[in-house]
């Protein structure tokens, strides 16, 4: 039998998969999560006068991305993707609580985490999330963005690579509108740091694969020292 | 058709455990044991209230790839104890595979710890992950401080370890309630990691007493240190961790004694022999 470019042999490779939209709206910086109001110790480097421009912006981003969202967002995003039970997921929760020894960052994660996981209960509902949502509500859980996403990702059968990159598109997008702001930068300047990073973010969603849950939460000192400083900078845009 | 090797149980370069229990008014040492390169001296009293001071000691002198320590410190309900090193741990290259040195740590009731060794030196291309695991209740108190020091190497750069892994779980009565998992890769970018420094403290403390007010405390305390960059913050317990960053050991031991002093109320002994 002959096939035609429109046979129905390809429309597995075609349809539309159903976590692709739902994923969307969480990746989306306009989730009123209030990320907007978090820079995560980038401010602190915006006042130093260290990060100034295009250039510094970036190079900043790409030291987030790989010393800290990777061991954090990406593997925990990453954990709860292929975790085997709940009481993982818990543990994961627990140990994204415990290392954000900088306070102001410990609070924006449980802030963030807690709307998502309201904005996804309502709206995507799944048994596991419902279970976090229950968790936090009986303040067992802290709640953080990466877990209630990745939830939402795993309720609708999503691979685990593309939401661990949704998950880090989520909060560097969130980092550059909010960069744009304070430095503050021109619209596609901010697209040019966007682009810029996307490398960056590929080999943070290949590196979470590989890590195993004790590198949960590892930081470089400098960015937790900017974080920790943030809440001692007299004038601020920023919650963190 | 092979059989895979079948491999020996991993052994330890060196374990010590210690526990330290109150009678009347001071802390003794109610049980002692070492096996291989690492020895605990006789205890001193060298602080006030009675509080029992241990000095480690590896007889080998460094460590080496593959090596592997244990160490495991009890304080029995009401007793003090302070721990510290006879001298620097040093952490030579480890071509083959890291070094690793565990510390499990069991507070009871109203117990306190402070450990307080001699700075790590990582030389060149040298990997080391060291862990630390403390159980505790809620009215006891934990202080441990660390400073990673840069080993000189041979062609005269500063900074050529190739890794220090510190990860510290503190887990106050069941909970999991402040990990500390500090990762220094010194060939790493400049923004974010050492930002141009060399040398990094690190100041963890639980215990009741310790409220955003004492963190403000500590912060004014360290308004004056010139030369370092430094940060602290309150923990989700009642606690808080100081980061600094310096260039030479005596200034980041001096600002993290500073610290301790403050936190303790009276300066540490920390004799050596």
């Amino acid at each position: 039998m002959q096939s035609t470019p429109t046979d129905a042999s390809h429309a597995p490779s075609d349809a539309l998969p159903a976590y692709l939209l739902p994923l969307l709206q969480f990746a989306d910086s306009a989730l009123p999560t209030g990320a907007f109001s978090h820079s995560f110790g980038l401010e602190t480097y915006v006042s130093e006068g260290v990060v100034t421009d295009t250039d510094t912006c970036a190079a900043w981003l790409d030291a987030y991305v790989r010393e800290q969202l990777t061991p954090t967002d990406a593997l925990a995003a990453h954990l709860v993707m292929t975790a085997p039970d709940l009481t993982t997921i818990w543990r994961v929760d627990d140990l994204l609580r415990a290392q954000a020894l900088p306070r102001q960052v410990r609070e924006a994660s449980a802030h963030l985490g807690r709307r998502t996981v309201a904005i996804a209960a309502a709206n995507h509902p799944s048994p596991w999330l419902c279970a976090y949502a229950e968790r936090i509500e009986a303040g067992l859980a802290a709640g953080h963005p990466a877990v209630a996403t990745a939830l939402v990702g795993r309720g609708l059968g999503a691979p685990a690579s593309t939401v661990v990159a949704l998950v880090l598109h989520a909060a560097v997008t969130s980092l550059t509108q909010n960069a744009v702001r304070a430095i503050p930068l021109g619209a596609d300047a901010g697209q040019r740091i966007l682009a810029h990073v996307q490398p960056r973010i590929a080999e943070a969603v290949a590196t979470a694969a590989t890590l195993p849950i004790e590198a949960l939460g590892a930081v470089a000192p400098g960015l937790e020292i900017a974080q920790m400083r943030h809440e001692r900078q007299r004038a601020r845009m920023f919650m963190s | 058709m092979t059989a895979a090797p079948v491999l020996p149980p991993p052994t330890l370069t060196g374990q010590i455990s210690l526990r330290a229990e109150r009678r009347g008014d001071r802390t003794v040492v109610t049980g002692q044991r070492h096996d291989g390169s690492l020895r605990v001296l006789r205890p001193l009293y060298l602080e006030p209230e009675g509080q029992v001071t241990a000095v480690v000691v590896n007889p080998g002198g460094g460590y080496l790839g593959g090596d592997a320590y244990e160490q495991r410190f009890e304080v029995g309900a009401g007793a003090s104890a302070l721990v510290t090193t006879q001298s620097a741990t040093r952490i030579y290259r480890t071509p083959h595979a890291r070094a690793t040195q565990h510390t499990e740590v069991v507070l009871d009731a109203g117990a306190r710890l402070e450990l307080v060794p001699d700075q790590v030196i990582a030389y060149a291309d040298a990997r080391y992950d060291q862990s630390c695991r403390v159980e505790m209740t809620a009215d006891a108190t934990f202080v441990a401080t660390e400073v990673v020091t840069p080993g000189w190497s041979p062609d005269g750069r500063p900074f050529r370890y190739e890794h220090v892994r510190s990860r510290t779980e503190v887990v106050v009565a069941g909970r999991l309630t402040a990990l500390d998992n500090l990762v220094l890769a010194p060939h790493d970018g400049v923004i974010g990691a050492l930002e141009g420094f060399s040398h990094v403290g690190t100041l963890l403390a639980v215990a009741p007493s310790l409220d955003q007010a004492r963190v403000d405390a500590v912060a004014a305390l360290l308004a004056d240190a010139d030369g370092v960059r430094w940060g602290v913050s309150r923990l989700g317990c009642p606690g808080l961790s100081v980061r600094l960053l310096g260039r030479d050991t005596d200034t980041v031991t001096r600002w993290l004694t500073a610290v301790l002093t403050l936190l303790r109320g009276t300066p540490p002994t920390l004799r050596k022999y």
